[in-house]
């Protein structure tokens, strides 16, 4: 009976011992190792991946052997957050300066081009786009299948059934541009959060004088947006043969949006005009 | 089993005994880990390493001191201890070394502690009464067996993530059914040795 308990005794004692010395043998844990668990309590911890970290922990690995990490590459849906963002700040003993950093998709195209035909394949913008541009007129709009939405971990995007018009919503948007990818046709971008507005057209043919005969909604090219506005910051993009807007220059003020004849530069965080509206 | 040699005991334990599809041993982190295949590999990989250090540290246990002393009835609580002990070292090594696997892992680390594939094997090897060579040859069997299975199943369930599944079979009742299939298919082996 004795022999018996100390026999268990003493292969439990050898056992403890084991992993006693084992402790001593290993490497040291990570000093960062308990910083990055309370910065992993802060993020998220959605894992959407847009910061290009693994996932929400391997992010707060990073930020926590460098801080100066989160200002390179800020996590998107932290932005948003303003209490987590204080608590993060007085973690790292850094402040943050988020004005500019914070994103929003926009998708640059308001997809009203007719159908050609009638497609009946696969729901997926991607692979409705391998048949010629797809199945609309216009060759670089949006089709509507909702890719990008199917990836939105926000539900920030959706597709109107009727109009096939996809929008992004700004209150979900988190800017975190998963879907950017997703857009066989790259529609979508990231724009600073208070850029008042975006061009809803994506049409970069040059030849023709389009917009009109294709899409109801499409740029016309006739520059009145960069006559309109005062701080120059709208100019022409040679290469794409549409306006862009220059994010530090861009004021709120409305002049150009007034300007455009077609109603294409969309302001955010309106509803979109409807496009029996258009002129 | 009347042919014990080293070969026959291992394609018994990895094919034809798998743990998985013919004991029906360890299914917790075969449903568990293995939606991806990176982490279904390490982990058939950690069970695989738990196995073998189990079978040796109860084979020297049970044979040198349980076996001459009479004190088998004693083994359920020692190989308890033993694997809780190996799983202890694993996951610290693990937690030092590699922190994104050990991530990764999960709560499934711990669970290899109460793991019966591994309780499992070193349990078949006493009931067999198998000699060191034959015992860590048949957890290095079973650890391959193990891994194998759950490889074949993370990689078929990748491809179910994309396939249009309806709607009440998505998730875990299909990789019921796949399983089924599965050992349903590693019944073929059924005879070999």
């Amino acid at each position: 009976m004795f022999a018996t308990i100390s026999i268990l005794t003493g292969i439990g004692a050898a056992c403890g011992f084991l992993i006693f010395i084992m402790s001593k043998i290993l490497p040291k844990e990570d000093e960062t190792l308990a910083k990055t668990g309370v910065l992993a309590e802060i993020l998220p911890g959605m894992n959407c991946g847009a910061c290009g970290q693994p996932g929400c922990f391997a992010y707060a690995q990073q930020v926590a052997k460098d801080k100066e990490f989160i200002l390179n590459t800020p996590c998107m849906t932290l932005l948003q957050d303003g209490e987590a963002l204080k608590q993060l700040e007085e973690i790292l003993d850094i402040s943050l300066d988020t004005s500019g950093m914070a994103k929003i998709a926009v998708i640059h195209c308001y997809g009203n081009s007719e159908n050609i035909f009638d497609y009946d394949g696969i729901r997926s913008c991607k692979a409705a786009a391998q048949i010629g541009a797809g199945y609309k007129k216009c060759p670089y709009g949006c089709l509507g299948l909702g890719d990008c939405a199917a990836v939105c971990l926000q539900d920030a995007i959706t597709v109107d059934p009727e109009t096939d018009i996809t929008k992004v919503d700004p209150e979900k948007c988190i800017g975190c541009g998963l879907c950017i990818v997703e857009c066989p046709h790259g529609l979508i971008e990231l724009i600073p959060r208070d850029m008042p507005h975006y061009l809803g057209c994506s049409y970069t043919y040059k030849k023709k004088i389009p917009g009109r005969e294709w899409c109801e909604m499409g740029c016309i090219h006739c520059r009145k947006c960069i006559k309109a506005c005062e701080t120059d910051a709208v100019t022409w993009d040679k290469d794409r043969n549409l306006p862009t807007f220059d994010m530090e220059k861009c004021t709120a003020s409305p002049e150009s949006i007034e300007a455009c004849p077609n109603n294409v530069i969309i302001p955010i965080s309106t509803t979109p005009p409807a496009v029996s509206e258009c002129h | 089993m009347s042919d014990t040699s080293l070969i026959a005991i291992f394609v018994s334990m990895a094919l034809i005994n798998n743990f998985i599809l013919a004991k029906f041993l360890g299914l917790c982190p075969f449903f568990g880990v293995s939606k991806n295949l990176k982490n279904a590999l390490s982990m058939g990989i950690a069970v695989l390493f738990v196995m073998l250090l189990a079978s040796l540290g109860t084979w020297i246990i049970y044979d040198l001191i349980l076996e001459p002393r009479g004190l088998e009835y004693m083994k359920i609580i020692v190989y308890i201890l033993v694997i809780a002990t190996l799983v202890q070292i694993v996951e610290m090594t693990i937690k030092r070394t590699n922190i994104t696997l050990y991530n990764a892992l999960g709560i499934y680390l711990p669970l290899i502690t109460t793991n019966c594939a591994v309780l499992g094997v070193a349990f078949w090897n006493t009931q067999e009464s198998y000699n060191l060579a034959q015992s860590l040859i048949s957890a290095l069997g079973a650890g391959i067996g193990f891994t194998l299975v759950i490889v074949i199943m993370s990689g078929i369930r990748e491809r179910l993530e994309l396939s249009n599944i309806p709607k009440p079979f998505k998730g875990f009742p299909i990789a019921f059914l796949i399983a089924t299939m599965l050992g349903l298919s590693f019944l073929g082996f059924g005879g070999m040795v």
